[in-house]
């Protein structure tokens, strides 16, 4: 575990601009999160259950139930789906959070953002279309469909699709730098509304009606100080030179 | 009153002539006074009918049911019931916003939605961040100053009263405030939280003063409101009821003096009597049943904000006003002006958790006015906001990763605050507000809205990217991420003094309809670099006093002669 103090993990201070191999987090000790990585093993956002409120409460459970079948996307549709859920947000084994399904159902249900670009079709036909846009890519590039792509041939054409450069087929109907911000931005907001991607960020969670005492402003132990339920992200200390260090 | 009283007295003085913060429930959020409201007959002739029950329409009602007004308020969105209908939860808070669908155009489309639109009782200050500053006096003057934007019909002074009202009503919490006006604000201001605090820092090093506040949340008790708990969902809508909205600070006062909400109704048109030309109601339509009904009135405001006041005009077509009701001169829907509000974000080796405390803390108005040495005219605000999970992932994505890097900054959302500025973004008549092809359930025309930046607008916003950029350099953080964005909405049917250049006059009374008013921010021909829920309050309480007195109604008071 390297010294989280510095920022050495992050991206755009590396040389390559590339992050680590996720293999450098630790394992998940408590509770879930996804690929059981993360930055707080201890932490479990669950653990504060009982002090939501009621309507909170019934919200945030509620995606914690098993997926049902998706309703809005195609049977042809899905597995480009789900390659493209997966590879946007590196989810690359169990357990998952299930971002296709929670897609599938706003669109289903249309829960939509409330705006529409002048020079793109509505976010249900945006998502078709995209998803079809992938499928003319991979068989361009790779003669065979998106979802049978390998993960770097997917990563590849997700990194075109990012910058916005992809061309052909559907994306000709499309304008793709808004296409990705319009199927990013879903994909984010269902990925980042569940307790599991709480747990791995150290997220402290809904907190109504107890809320924060501890701000970390001015103080004598400023940043440093901590509610009695948080847990300190994981830190590259030893624990048994710790343990050791208690006891001399 | 001396700064020895005002310090002795901070905190325990409370506002005349409203007593909203008695009149709610300590166990409860529920609106006091709903299931015992007035309620009255469409063709009951009522002295006024408000569309939109939000920060203008609310205030409106509240003090003209005061003076004895039989008022109706007019709300296409859901009477709340905060208990069950709010969550501590982002995505949970979907059903706040209007999400009704926009069509957004031009060089630069502006978000909508959950960035800048509230539907329901209370109207988007139910999820606003809190930021209450005021407008400063040269913000009513730039075109005589610098050349840009336009004058107001009426100056500082005219709203400095109804500033201090509002502000005691919220009630404000904050420092004393040394920019624009310098003033004092009825409470003390929020301890500074970690983030912020680190922010503050990088501030002072740059020779930047910031001041903790001015923001809209009980800091102590005020009447059945308690104490902020800092759980930092204030753009979630507020479950503790520190954070002011109308829905907690002018409703249950205006409910208690005869105010009628009528929730869950569109309003379709205002209708014109042919003869006359006067304003006789406003048709609407129930969720429940899709009827078209009309509520009669002897005075008609419209209080949809930007988007949706120019809508309705322009909806309201006649043999009278074939463009839209008081569009004759083509000005109903222009001049429409958003913030930009990039925000960067820094990273420092320890946990500052920004979750924690309110988004908004401390801000600094020292860049306002216009400075020659900058090259653009006037400037903006500098703000510290902080996002919970899916805002701070939309914020990671627009630096430009996605996958595992994002996954790989988002755990890192501990270590890292936020600051943002609020750019003041010129009027140009050509963002504006028009009907689009399309139709919505109700079979009214949808919104377009067409924005684009002009240049000024551009050396502004990349100017002050910049002196954010520096204040995180200057705190020594260890990365930054930066994204560009826009928030608020302002204008679309300014007030002015002559019918050729706005829609509204110095009392917000249409030129082309004598009891047609518009009470909310579309009135405002600058914006200024400060939040505008403010002075949107403090406009329609100047309005209501107008209106009260009469004045608002005399003919010869007007700067320019009348005509159609």
């Amino acid at each position: 575990m390297p010294d989280l103090s510095r920022p050495d993990h992050l991206p755009n201070r590396r040389p390559d601009r590339q992050p680590r191999h996720p293999s450098w987090l630790p394992r998940q000790r408590r509770g879930t999160t996804p690929q059981m990585i993360g930055r707080y093993p201890d932490y479990d956002v669950l653990d504060a259950v009982d002090t939501w409120d009621e309507a909170t409460k019934k919200v945030v459970l509620a995606r914690l139930e098993p997926p049902g079948p998706l309703r809005f996307f195609t049977p042809d549709e899905e597995p480009v789906l789900r390659a493209l859920c997966d590879t946007a947000l590196a989810q690359d084994c169990q357990p998952r959070i299930p971002v296709a399904e929670m897609v599938d159902g706003k669109l289903a249900d249309g829960k939509l953002d409330g705006y529409q670009y002048a020079d793109m079709p509505d976010d249900p036909d945006t998502w078709r279309l995209v998803l079809g846009g992938l499928d003319h890519t991979a068989v361009q590039s790779y003669q065979t469909g998106f979802a049978r792509c390998g993960a770097a041939q997917r990563e590849a054409i997700v990194a075109q699709f990012a910058k916005g450069r992809l061309v052909g087929g559907a994306w000709d109907e499309l304008n793709v730098t808004r296409a990705w911000s319009v199927v990013m931005r879903m994909m984010l907001a269902a990925f980042y509304s569940h307790p599991w991607a709480w747990n791995e960020i150290g997220f402290g969670g809904p907190a109504y009606p107890r809320g924060f005492m501890r701000l970390g402003g001015a103080g004598k132990q400023g940043a440093q100080v901590r509610e009695p339920f948080e847990k300190p992200g994981a830190t590259s200390e030893d624990p048994v030179q710790i343990v050791e260090s208690w006891e001399r | 009153m001396g700064t020895f009283w005002r310090g002795i007295l901070k905190g325990a003085m409370g506002p005349r002539e409203n007593d909203s913060r008695y009149l709610l429930d300590v166990h409860s959020r529920d609106l006091p006074g709903e299931a015992t409201m007035a309620r009255y007959r469409d063709d009951d002739e009522v002295d006024l009918v408000i569309v939109g029950a939000g920060a203008g329409g609310s205030v409106l009602a509240q003090r003209l049911a005061r003076r004895g007004w039989r008022v109706v308020i007019v709300e296409a969105g859901p009477f709340w019931h905060p208990d069950e209908d709010w969550v501590s939860d982002e995505a949970g808070s979907h059903p706040l916003y209007w999400t009704q669908k926009r069509i957004i155009g031009g060089a630069d489309p502006i978000e909508l939605g959950k960035n800048n639109s509230g539907r329901g009782v209370g109207g988007s200050m139910v999820h606003y961040a809190g930021y209450t500053p005021r407008f400063h006096p040269s913000d009513l003057s730039t075109y005589t100053d610098d050349g840009v934007g336009a004058d107001w019909p009426i100056h500082y002074e005219d709203l400095r009263p109804h500033y201090e009202q509002v502000e005691a009503e919220l009630p404000v919490a904050g420092q004393d405030w040394p920019w624009g006006y310098p003033h004092r604000y009825p409470f003390a201001p929020h301890p500074v939280s970690a983030a912020a605090d680190r922010l503050r820092e990088g501030a002072l090093r740059c020779g930047i003063e910031m001041r903790v506040g001015p923001v809209g949340i009980v800091n102590g008790t005020f009447g059945n409101r308690p104490h902020c708990i800092y759980r930092g969902y204030c753009l979630q809508g507020c479950k503790v009821n520190a954070k002011a909205s109308p829905y907690v600070t002018h409703l249950p006062d205006a409910l208690a003096h005869g105010v009628e909400v009528r929730a869950n109704c569109m309003a379709l048109r205002v209708e014109i009597a042919q003869d006359t030309g006067l304003a006789r109601g406003v048709v609407y339509t129930t969720e429940s049943d899709g009827a078209h009904r009309l509520q009669r009135a002897r005075y008609v405001a419209v209080a949809g904000y930007s988007i949706e006041t120019p809508r309705l005009l322009l909806a309201s077509v006649s043999t009278r006003f074939p463009h839209g009701l008081c569009n004759n001169a083509d000005q109903v829907g222009r001049y429409i002006m958003v913030q930009g509000a990039t925000q960067a974000a820094g990273r420092w080796p320890d946990e500052l958790r920004m979750y924690k405390a309110p988004p908004p803390e401390i801000s600094s108005e020292q860049f306002y006015e216009t400075d020659p040495d900058r090259g653009f005219a006037r400037g903006f605000s500098i703000q510290t906001v902080s996002p919970l999970p899916i805002g701070w992932a939309e914020h990671v994505l627009a630096d430009g990763h996605w996958g595992r890097a994002l996954r790989e900054y988002m755990r890192d959302y501990n270590h890292w605050a936020t600051i943002g500025v609020l750019n003041e973004l010129l009027p140009h008549a050509d963002n504006r507000i028009t009907l689009a092809d399309e139709a919505d359930q109700y079979g009214q025309p949808v919104a377009r809205m067409d924005y684009t930046l002009g240049d000024n607008d551009k050396a502004n916003m990349a100017y002050s990217t910049k002196v954010i950029i520096d204040i995180l350099d200057a705190a020594e953080a260890q990365d930054v991420l930066t994204i560009q964005r826009f928030a608020h909405l302002i204008g679309g049917a300014r007030m002015g003094s002559s019918p050729d250049h706005s829609v509204v006059d110095a009392n917000q009374r249409t030129w082309a309809v004598p009891n047609l008013f518009i009470a909310d921010g579309s009135v405002c021909p600058t914006q200024g670099s400060a939040n505008p829920a403010l002075t949107i309050m403090a406009l329609a309480s100047r309005l209501a006093q107008q209106m009260a007195g009469g004045a608002a109604m005399n003919n010869t008071s007007r700067k320019c002669s009348y005509a159609v």
